[in-house]
C-alpha cells in the first residue's frame, strides 16, 4: 500500500530516509544523465516546438469537447463488438471491472501496466473480491510482488538495485539467482509469467489513445506484455482515464511520435497495438473476445472544465517530469508523488487522491522550470504546483504564520524597507567582519541549515547609496532603468553598483526607480498570489515611464517573474495590460542587453583570461530562454568560460525552498559544486543574485578557492577605463 | 527519399533496435532462412500463419529434410511449442524501422507473439518513410472493424532492472527481417 506523509514532520523524516540510499541517488543520476543525452539525440532533425504545440493545442481541443468524443466513442466501439463503460469514481471503475469478471466466471487475471489502474488501486479491490491478479510487466511484476507502489510512471521499479530484484526472484522461484545476472532475471520473469499468460481468463490493460472516430485503443509497449495481455484471455478489459479520448489517427501518431522519445529517448516502443473491438479469440465461447472499455472520469470532466488546472489532462505520462527534476533526482518517487510521480504528480495528487495526500508534497518544489521545459504538452507545470498548494491552504483554511507575516509586509513597501534596516542593525553581532557572511546562524535555523554560509544584509543598501552614486551622463546613447530586486538591493548592491559602471563606461544612462518593490516571487512560492498581485502592480506603477528604452535586471528570477509571472497574475485585471506590454516589451536581462544592445567589443575589456565556469540559472535559460549571451558576455570581457557538467541544472536555492528543505537543497548545492570544482576554474560565475547567494554560502562552507561572482561584477572588473 | 535510400534507412533503423536484417530476392531465400535459423538455433517446430498453400508446400519438404516440424492451425494448441514464426508484413515504416502486421487473424498473433524468434519478409516497395504515409491504410482498417494491428520495432525489451537493457522478456527474443527486393541491384 502506498502511504504518503501527510504532514510536513513525517515528510521531512522521509526525505531523510531517502537521501540516506545511496544506490537510489546512483540510480538516478545516471539515469538523469543519460536521459538528457539520449533524449536530444532521439529528437534530432525534429522540430520539437511545433510538434508541442500541436499536440498541446489538440489535447486542450478535445478536453472541451470530452463527452462528445466519449459518444463518438462509444457508438463506434460498440458497432465493433466493445462494450462501453464509464465509471464516475475509482470506486466505480473497480466495481464495474469485478462485476465483469464475475459475470464472466473468471478466477485468474493478467494485467499489463496501467496508472489509470494504479490511479483506482485496481488490483487491492480485485484480490479482495478473491481475484488471483499477476502483473505482467517486469517493474510492475517487482513491485507487486513487494507490495510496493511505482516510484516512476515509465519504470515503476527504478528505485531497485538488481541485487534487490535477484534476491525477491530468488525468493519467489525458491531457487537461487545470480545477484549480478540481468538477462537472467529477465529470463526469470519470463519464464514465471508466461504461465500466467497461458491460464488467464481475462486480461486488463490501459491505454495510451482511445481514437474516437474509429473506437481503436492504442497501447504502446516494449516487452509485449500488453499484446499477451489483450490476445490470449477470453476476455478483455481496457481501464481509460477520459482524457486518453482523441478525434482521429493523425492525433493519436503525433503522441505516439513524441512519447517513446520523450519517455526514454526511445525512437519508438517496441510494440504499438491499434486494436478496434472484439478480434477472433478461440478462448470464447462465441469465437470473439469479450472486450469491455471502462472510461474513468474521477474528476476529470470537472477538471477538464477548469480554466487554471485543465491543461494538466493534456498529460501523456511519459514521465519526463521526474527525469529531469532536480529534487526527484534526490529522493525518488517515492518520496516525489503519490501513485503519480514527480511534477505531474503533485498536481494530479490533489484532484485524485485528495488534499491530505497532496499537503507535503506540492511544497517539494524549487520552482526550477525543468519540468516544464521538458513537457512535451506545454504544461506549466511549476506554476500548477504552487495553484494546487494554494488550493490547500485555501481548503483548510489556516495560513502558516509565516505566509501571514510574510503577505503583511511585503504589501506595504515602507513597512518593509524599514524592516529590512532595522535588521541590517540588528545582525551586526553576527556578521563577520570583512566577509559580509554571518559567523553564526540565528537560533531559528537548526543544523540542517549549516550547509551554507548565509550573506549579511548590506550595511547600506542600493537604494540608501544610489542618491550619491547616480550618474549624470550627456547625450547618453539609451536610458535603462534597472529593477533591482531585494538581493541587489539589500544583500549584494556591488552587483549594481558593478552595473552603474558598466553602463556609463558604454554611454548608457542609468535610474532606479524607488517606488519600486520586491517582486514578489517569494509570495508567488509560499502561494500568496494575491500578495503577489499587489506587489506585481506597485512595480507596474513605479516602471511605467516613457522615459527609459530598457528595464534591466540583474536577477534572473525576477526578470523571468516579471515577464512571464505578472501576465498570469494580472490577467483578470484588464486595466494593466497596457503597461505589461510594455514591461514584457522593454524588460531584458544583463546579459542579453551588453550582448545584442550595446553589442560590446572585446576592445573595451582587459583580456586576462582568467578561466570561469558557469552556473546557468534556472529563471534565466529556461524563464526568459537566454543561454547564447552570458557566455558570449564572458567571452568578450576577456575570461576564459570553461564548460562545466550540467551548467543548467538548478543551483538548489529556490528562495524560501532552501529554508524548508535544507537537507535536499544542500545536496543538489554539493553536486553542483562538485562539477565545478572538477572544471578548475577559478571563479565562478552566474547571472542571479539568489544563485549567487546560495553558491557563494556552499563554497564558503567547503573553503574553496573559487570565488563566485556575478556576470556583472567580473565583466566591470574587466573594464579597461573604469 | 528515394527508393533505396528508404530500404537503405529501414535497414539502419531496425538494425539499432537489435533487428536482424537480410536482403533476399524470392521466397526460396525466405523459407531457408527459416530453416537454417530454425536448425541454428536448435529448435524444432515452425509456425507460418498465412503461407500460399504452394509455398507451404516447399517448406513442408524443407523441413522433412531437416527433421523440423511445421506446426498446423490453429496455434493455440501449440501455444508453448512453438520455436519460429515466420510471417511477412504489409508494410515497413523506414523512420523507425518498424514493420506493420494486420494482427487480426488470431493465428498471426499468437505466432508473432507466443514464438522464441520472428522471421518477417517485406516486398522492398512496401516501405514507407513515416508513420503519416500509413494514416489513410490505418483509419480504412479501423473503419472495418473488428481490427488488430500492430507494430512492431525489434525484439521484445525490458530496461526495468536497472534500467539495463534485456531483450526477449515477453515476446520473441529475436527479430530478423528478410527485405525481399524484386530485383536487387
Ligand atoms: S520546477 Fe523543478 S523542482 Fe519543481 S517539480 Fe519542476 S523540476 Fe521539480
Ligand atoms: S506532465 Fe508532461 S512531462 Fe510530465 S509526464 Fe505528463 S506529459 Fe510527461
Amino acid at each position: 500500500m502506498i502511504q504518503t506523509a501527510q504532514d510536513m514532520k513525517t515528510y521531512k523524516d522521509r526525505i531523510r530516509a531517502a537521501l540516506g540510499n545511496q544506490f537510489l541517488r546512483k540510480a538516478l543520476d545516471n539515469f538523469a544523465s543519460s536521459y538528457r543525452v539520449s533524449r536530444a539525440k532521439a529528437f534530432e532533425g525534429i522540430d520539437l516546438d511545433t510538434l508541442k504545440e500541436q499536440i498541446a493545442e489538440s489535447k486542450d481541443q478535445a478536453l472541451t469537447q470530452l463527452e462528445s468524443l466519449f459518444v463518438q466513442f462509444k457508438t463506434r466501439a460498440e458497432a465493433a463488438g466493445a462494450i462501453v463503460h464509464l465509471a464516475a469514481t475509482a470506486q466505480q471503475a473497480n466495481e464495474i471491472i469485478a462485476k465483469i469478471g464475475r459475470d464472466n466466471g473468471v478466477k485468474t487475471i493478467v494485467k499489463s501496466k496501467s496508472m489509470t489502474a494504479e490511479e483506482t488501486h485496481l488490483n487491492d479491490h480485485l484480490e479482495a473480491e478473491g481475484f488471483k491478479v499477476t502483473e505482467t510487466d517486469l517493474g510492475e511484476w517487482i513491485i507487486q510482488l513487494r507490495h510496493e507502489g511505482p516510484s516512476h510512471m515509465v519504470m515503476p521499479a527504478i528505485h531497485l538495485s538488481r541485487q534487490q530484484v535477484g534476491t525477491l526472484f530468488g525468493d519467489v522461484t525458491k531457487t537461487p539467482v545470480d545477484l549480478e545476472d540481468i538477462d537472467l532475471m529477465v529470463k526469470v520473469a519470463r519464464k514465471e509469467l508466461r504461465p500466467a499468460f497461458l491460464a488467464a481468463d481475462m486480461g486488463i490493460s490501459g491505454t495510451n489513445m482511445a481514437i474516437a472516430e474509429t473506437g481503436t485503443l492504442g497501447l504502446i509497449s516494449n516487452e509485449g506484455n500488453a499484446r499477451l495481455t489483450t490476445t490470449l484471455p477470453r476476455v478483455h478489459v481496457a481501464l481509460v482515464g477520459l482524457e486518453k479520448l482523441v478525434p482521429d489517427i493523425t492525433a493519436a501518431l503525433r503522441i505516439i511520435k513524441v512519447l517513446p522519445k520523450n519517455a526514454t529517448g526511445q525512437a519508438l516502443t517496441s510494440y504499438v497495438t491499434w486494436i478496434t473491438g472484439a478480434v477472433e479469440c478461440a478462448a470464447s465461447s462465441t469465437g470473439k473476445k469479450i472486450l469491455h472499455i471502462v472510461f474513468l472520469d474521477n474528476g476529470r470532466l470537472d477538471l477538464a472544465k477548469d480554466p487554471v488546472f485543465s491543461e494538466a489532462l493534456r498529460c501523456i505520462r511519459c514521465g519526463a517530469c521526474s527525469n529531469v527534476c532536480p529534487v526527484y533526482g534526490k529522493v525518488g518517487g517515492h518520496t516525489l508523488g503519490h501513485v503519480y510521480i514527480g511534477a505531474i504528480g503533485l498536481i494530479l495528487t490533489y484532484f485524485y487522491h485528495g488534499k491530505d495526500n497532496a499537503r507535503a508534497i506540492v511544497r517539494n518544489c524549487l520552482n526550477c522550470q525543468a519540468c516544464k521545459s521538458v513537457c512535451p504538452v506545454n504544461i506549466d507545470l511549476p506554476y500548477l504546483i504552487k495553484k494546487v498548494y494554494a488550493n490547500i491552504l485555501r481548503d483548510e483554511g489556516t495560513r502558516p504564520v509565516k505566509n501571514t507575516v510574510l503577505s503583511t509586509v511585503m504589501k506595504n513597501r515602507g513597512l518593509f524597507h524599514s524592516l529590512l534596516k532595522v535588521a541590517s542593525n540588528l545582525q551586526k553581532p553576527l556578521v563577520q567582519k570583512d566577509a559580509g557572511v554571518l559567523r553564526h546562524l540565528p537560533f531559528i535555523f537548526g543544523k540542517a541549515h549549516d550547509f551554507r554560509t548565509l550573506p549579511a544584509l548590506a550595511e547600506k543598501s542600493f537604494r540608501d547609496q544610489w542618491p550619491k552614486i547616480r550618474p549624470h551622463i550627456k547625450n547618453p546613447a539609451y536610458r535603462v532603468a534597472l529593477f533591482g530586486g531585494c538581493v541587489v538591493d539589500f544583500v549584494s548592491p556591488e552587483q549594481a553598483i558593478s552595473l552603474v559602471r558598466l553602463l556609463s563606461a558604454h554611454n548608457v544612462q542609468m535610474e532606479y526607480p524607488m517606488a519600486q518593490s520586491c517582486c514578489g516571487l517569494p509570495a508567488m512560492m509560499m502561494a500568496e498570489e494575491e500578495t503577489a498581485a499587489d506587489v506585481a502592480i506597485q512595480n507596474l506603477e513605479a516602471l511605467n515611464s516613457q522615459s527609459h528604452d530598457y528595464i534591466l535586471v540583474l536577477c534572473a528570477s525576477c526578470g523571468s517573474h516579471l515577464k512571464e509571472g505578472y501576465s498570469k497574475l494580472l490577467a483578470k485585471k484588464p486595466e494593466m495590460k497596457e503597461k505589461l506590454r510594455i514591461l514584457h516589451d522593454k524588460l531584458i536581462d544583463f546579459s542579453s542587453f551588453m550582448v545584442n544592445i550595446l553589442k560590446v567589443v572585446p576592445e573595451s575589456f582587459l583580456q586576462n583570461q582568467t578561466q570561469v565556469a558557469y552556473h546557468s540559472p534556472c529563471h534565466l535559460c529556461r524563464g526568459l530562454g537566454v543561454t547564447r549571451e552570458p557566455r558570449a558576455l564572458l567571452q568578450t570581457a576577456g575570461l576564459d568560460y570553461t564548460p562545466c557538467k550540467d551548467e543548467d541544472v538548478c543551483c538548489g536555492f529556490g528562495g524560501s525552498y532552501s529554508l524548508e528543505f535544507p537537507e535536499i537543497s544542500s545536496e543538489i548545492l554539493s553536486q553542483k559544486l562538485d562539477h565545478v570544482e572538477n572544471t578548475g576554474a577559478d571563479v565562478l560565475v552566474t547571472d542571479c543574485p539568489g544563485c549567487v547567494l546560495q553558491l557563494r554560502g556552499g563554497m564558503d562552507k567547503r573553503n574553496s578557492r573559487i570565488k563566485v561572482r556575478h556576470i556583472a561584477e567580473v565583466v566591470a572588473d574587466n573594464l579597461k577605463n573604469p | 527519399m528515394t527508393h533505396n535510400k528508404l530500404i537503405d534507412c529501414m535497414k539502419e533503423k531496425a538494425g539499432l533496435v537489435q533487428a536482424v536484417v537480410s536482403t533476399v530476392s524470392s521466397m526460396e531465400d525466405v523459407l531457408r532462412y527459416a530453416v537454417d535459423l530454425t536448425l541454428q538455433r536448435n529448435s524444432k517446430t515452425i509456425v507460418v500463419p498465412g503461407l500460399d498453400p504452394q509455398s507451404l508446400q516447399e517448406l513442408e519438404a524443407l523441413c522433412s529434410d531437416a527433421g523440423l516440424t511445421v506446426l498446423q492451425p490453429p496455434f493455440r494448441a501449440h501455444q508453448s511449442q512453438i520455436d519460429t514464426a515466420l510471417t511477412g508484413a504489409d508494410w515497413a515504416i523506414a523512420e523507425t524501422g518498424t514493420l506493420v502486421l494486420d494482427s487480426g487473424s488470431e493465428d498471426l498473433r499468437i505466432a508473432t507473439m507466443l514464438s522464441e524468434t520472428h522471421i518477417a519478409w517485406i516486398p522492398a516497395s512496401r516501405i514507407l518513410p513515416d508513420a503519416t504515409a500509413l494514416s489513410a491504410y490505418l483509419v480504412e482498417k479501423m473503419k472495418t472493424p473488428p481490427g488488430y494491428m500492430s507494430f512492431i520495432t525489434g525484439a521484445s525489451r525490458t530496461a526495468d532492472i536497472e534500467r539495463v537493457l534485456a531483450i526477449g522478456v515477453h515476446g520473441p527474443q529475436e527479430l530478423h527481417i528478410l527485405v525481399m527486393e524484386e530485383n536487387p541491384s
